[in-house]
């Protein structure tokens, strides 16, 4: 089926794909060769001063080569998808696998095997336009001027369909689409902030959200300055996310085997508070599972953390099989639970909490000492001190340096997996905590 | 140097424009040829040579822009996208309050192309993939490194713009760098050290220049020393920073605030906003008299010095800082009126077809001064001299910040002696450059460059050179990079 949004856009379709990866693998002279499909389709409305300032919709189709003569590799891609630019494309990949070094490390594909099927196409995704992410934009810009309050944000929604295809019979493919929403809304210096991802751009609940979120800019105001030092902390999922996504990103196993992990021997053993879990979770609605990843292996469930004990790595195929792992997990729907009785809300937290500091999201997150997950970051958009179970003032951000690997050693209290977005992670499913101790090591000015 | 399908192009696509009614309209068409080459750990992990092909068109209607762009570049998808584009504009414009007027900017008919001796897509890839592999081995032979790693990349943009103002400019770009990296492992730490070319606008002479493997048994004895080095103890201290460090302390402390659109708010939902607001403008004290900050996007060989931005705008020198005051941003045509400004600086650059132009930090460099960098390192009696990138961590409007570096030593009455680790400093923006009491010369000036600074939604990365020479910076807070501080 072709896919044809309100456009009169077409994604390459199966069909296509399959034709256009019979082109490569038909003419191919080498032992080993893969095509893989990226055609993509997105589009963003983008305002900030109550304005639209940018207005957008692009498509990019590649098609990229890799093939191999034994050992020695060559990738090329081409976005011209005609006849004689994918031949084209063929020979430069021939043309420099022919002159590359051995790859000790290069493997042939893999075998073909049939990959889930997953819910990834939302029809209402795929076939929104402009006018559709126009109508949210004017929306959530509408509720900050009758506020009178300053919105910056964006909506935005892509179909992309991805295919990988091997001369062994190997064959993906699979539509995959999203939608996002993302808000700050500014009260004079004080900002709050909001943002959302589904498959189902019907799920981003751009009105409730606005209206959340035009109410913590207006609580951020009258900000106090508290001082830098150790304070228990309630982190709302996004704030909790953004220290996840480092420590799933340094499972790498390549660097445990070779020492240069933070997890070096941890392999099995506990790191975290052992009631928490981490799982891939494809199959969950709210999150962003795939049939396949970029190696051609399958996307299935997974258990990476099973009660504080790390029991998985993120390995590259070399690896794994030098390493005796016969099942490569994949980690592109994560979700993080806590075993044990949760509360219901973030509103939940508060009440429960004598004192603490409300973080609705981290901002900049960057490693300072990989050896021990040291990271370091701003609080953003929206931090207050809770007293007795109130919150009693916005206060000025904070920097904090802190590993997840101490922070989330004990919690004290909750919730259930909520979804968590921020703008540098993707898409999980994680609890809002409070955790008794957090380092807060300098304050800014705002 | 264009083909006739893309005169072609943008004739339909321009014509369209012109009969919706829309004030303004452009178009870019653009070819990028990329390779890169990437070695890990004595072999070469893969060579990607990337081509990438497409348009985008851009159409002001109403005051309020539409854009819309595809990878196809046919007689047919041209006329479709350029209706998507003024569709687009014509939505915007329904909810606009305020309008859109653009600086003016007079018409250019004009091709540009980097000058290079060795176009580096001509030179073999044995060539290359041995220089690499050669990179590795000797970093190897240096007892402690435990892995490494070295990298080519060359870019290639053929690129055309023609607007409705009947500006024409085509475009023949080159850019390259190299680097290598080796990792030593000692009592169960690990730490790594560096050598980068900076990311220039010239041929492969680049990296013959820069000759990895002179610098890979130097880069390999400092990771093992680095590894085994003591921690600094926290505490105030004197800081020299070299020109490569400095191009990371320049872009995000001086480049990010000084981009009026963050200014007046257009990044607060991602990038962030800015201290250095409009009313500070001519009067703010930024820095030291000794700071003076100067955007050059006509310095050969620069990143920025592309002759014109992506509005058609003509590239161009001023100030940012001068003395030590705040005087000047990077504007694209859609904000400098909005501060009075009545000429664009020609800062407004899109990454690649597939993007919409925004403001992007133009070539800001630190004015060299008069020391040399024995004279400044001789006036420390406690300090830091700090080389490389290493983390970093700016908050949303640059003024709490946050470096790391990838090599340190210690400072000692006058003397540089042994290597440091984990060394992060901290501060506020105007304070730290309000501590700089020296720059070097001109004879140790450098030039380091940037082809990943993310701004946007969605993401573009923006490409700029930050020159430097080393610089004094007193009274810095700094920390230990690891738990037991």
């Amino acid at each position: 089926m072709t896919v044809v949004n309100d456009k009169g856009l077409k994604l390459t379709s199966r069909d296509e794909f399959r034709f256009l990866s019979d082109l490569v693998l038909t003419r191919s002279s080498a032992d080993h060769t893969i095509v893989r499909l990226r055609d993509h389709h997105a589009g963003t409305a983008r305002f900030a001063n109550n304005q639209v300032i940018q207005n957008v919709d692009a498509r990019r189709g590649s098609l990229a080569v890799t093939v191999a003569f034994g050992g020695q590799q060559g990738i090329a891609s081409t976005t011209d998808f005609t006849a004689g630019a994918i031949q084209e494309t063929l020979a430069r990949a021939e043309r420099i696998a022919t002159v590359s070094p051995i790859d000790p490390e290069y493997l042939p594909p893999p075998d073909p095997c049939v990959f889930p099927i997953r819910d990834t196409a939302k029809p209402e995704t795929m076939a929104a336009g402009p006018s559709r992410r126009l109508e949210y934009a004017s929306e959530a810009i509408g509720q900050c001027r009758m506020e009178n309050l300053t919105g910056a944000g964006l909506v935005s929604s892509s179909a992309t369909a991805v295919g990988i295809a091997a001369d062994n019979g190997l064959f993906g493919y699979e539509r995959r689409a999203g939608a996002s929403f993302s808000l700050t809304v500014q009260a004079g210096d004080a900002t709050g902030w909001s943002a959302a991802a589904h498959r189902s751009i019907d799920h981003l609940k751009v009105q409730e959200r606005t209206l959340a979120t035009i109410s913590k800019a207006k609580r951020s105001r009258d900000m106090c300055e508290l001082p830098a030092g150790r304070y228990p902390v309630i982190l709302e999922p996004a704030a909790v996310a953004g220290l996840w996504a480092w420590l799933i990103r340094s499972l790498d196993a390549k660097s445990y085997v070779k020492g240069t992990s933070a997890f070096a021997d941890k392999l099995g053993r506990a790191i975290v508070d052992e009631r928490i879990m981490l799982r891939n979770s494809p199959d969950h609605m709210d999150l962003f599972g795939e049939g396949f990843s970029t190696d051609g292996l399958p996307s299935l469930p997974s258990v990476w953390i099973d009660h504080g004990t790390l029991k998985q790595l993120a390995y590259d195929r070399f690896t794994a099989k030098s390493q005796g792992v016969a099942a490569i997990p994949t980690l592109e729907a994560p979700m993080l639970s806590v075993d044990g009785p949760s509360v219901h809300s973030i509103q939940d937290l508060i009440k429960s909490t004598a004192r603490a500091i409300l973080v609705t999201n981290f901002w900049y997150i960057r490693p300072v000492n990989l050896r021990e997950l040291m990271l370091t970051g701003m609080t953003r958009d929206g931090t207050f001190l809770i007293e007795n179970g109130e919150i009693v003032s916005a206060v000025k951000n904070f920097r904090f340096h802190e590993s997840p690997l101490r922070v989330f050693q004990q919690m004290d209290l909750w919730t259930a997996p909520m979804e968590a977005v921020n703008s540098e992670t993707g898409k999980l499913l994680v609890p809002a905590m409070v955790l008794p101790q957090f380092q807060f090591s300098s304050v800014t000015r705002f | 140097m264009s083909s006739p399908i893309w005169d072609e192009s943008a004739e339909l696509a321009l014509k369209r424009i012109a009969a919706s009614g829309a004030e303004y309209g452009d178009i870019r068409i653009q070819d990028s040829s990329t390779e890169h080459i990437e070695g890990e750990d004595r072999r070469i992990a893969s060579i990607q040579d990337s081509r990438d092909i497409g348009f985008g068109v851009r159409v002001l209607y109403h005051g309020a822009w539409g854009f819309a762009a595809s990878s196809i570049l046919s007689l047919e998808e041209v006329p479709r996208v350029a209706d998507l584009a003024i569709e687009i504009a014509k939505g915007s414009a329904s909810i606009a309050l305020e309008k859109v007027r653009l600086a003016p900017e007079p018409v250019h008919r004009d091709c540009v192309v980097t000058p290079c001796r060795i176009n580096p897509f001509t030179v073999s890839l044995e060539k290359k993939t041995d220089l690499l592999l050669n990179t590795m081995e000797t970093l190897h032979r240096q007892s402690g490194i435990a892995r490494s790693s070295a990298s080519l990349w060359a870019c290639r943009d053929r690129k055309l713009f023609v607007s409705t103002e009947g500006s024409r400019i085509e475009w023949d770009l080159l850019a390259g760098q190299g680097e290598c990296t080796a990792t030593a492992l000692s009592e169960g730490r690990f730490a790594s050290r560096s050598f980068n070319t900076p990311y220039l606008r010239k041929g492969y002479e680049l990296i013959q220049e820069a000759d990895l493997l002179r610098e890979a048994p130097r880069v390999a004895a400092q990771a093992v020393e680095k590894v085994k080095a003591p921690v600094i103890e926290a505490g105030e201290y004197d800081l020299v920073l070299d020109p490569e460090h400095l191009s990371l302390t320049i872009h995000e402390s001086c480049g990010h605030p000084s981009e009026l659109d963050r200014a007046l708010g257009y990044e607060a939902n991602y990038a962030g906003t800015s201290f250095l607001t409009p009313d500070k403008q001519g009067s703010f004290r930024y820095g030291s008299p000794f700071v003076s900050l100067v955007a050059d996007n006509t310095e050969p060989e620069t990143l920025a010095a592309t002759g014109y931005d992506d509005d058609g705008v003509m590239c161009q020198h001023w100030d940012i800082v001068r003395n030590g005051v705040f005087v000047g941003y990077c504007t694209n045509r859609e904000v400098a009126p909005k501060i009075g400004e009545s000429r664009s600086r020609g800062s407004n650059r899109a990454d690649g077809w597939g993007n919409i132009p925004m403001v992007r930090i133009a070539n800001i460099g630190l004015e060299p001064g008069s020391a040399t960098v024995d004279q400044l390192i001789a006036d420390v009696k406690h300090g830091i001299y700090i080389e490389g990138h290493g983390s970093y961590s700016i908050d949303q409007r640059r003024y709490n910040f946050q470096f790391g570096g990838d090599g340190f030593w210690q400072i000692e009455n006058g003397r540089r002696t042994h290597m440091l680790r984990d060394v992060i400093y901290h501060g506020i923006t105007p304070e730290f450059w309000n501590g700089c009491d020296g720059v070097a010369d001109r004879s140790s000036r450098r030039r380091y460059g940037f082809i990943t600074c993310g701004k946007g939604q969605p993401g573009q990365s923006g490409w700029m050179t930050h020159a430097a020479s080393p610089a004094r910076f007193r009274k810095v807070q700094v920390i230990r990079g690891e738990s037991s501080s």
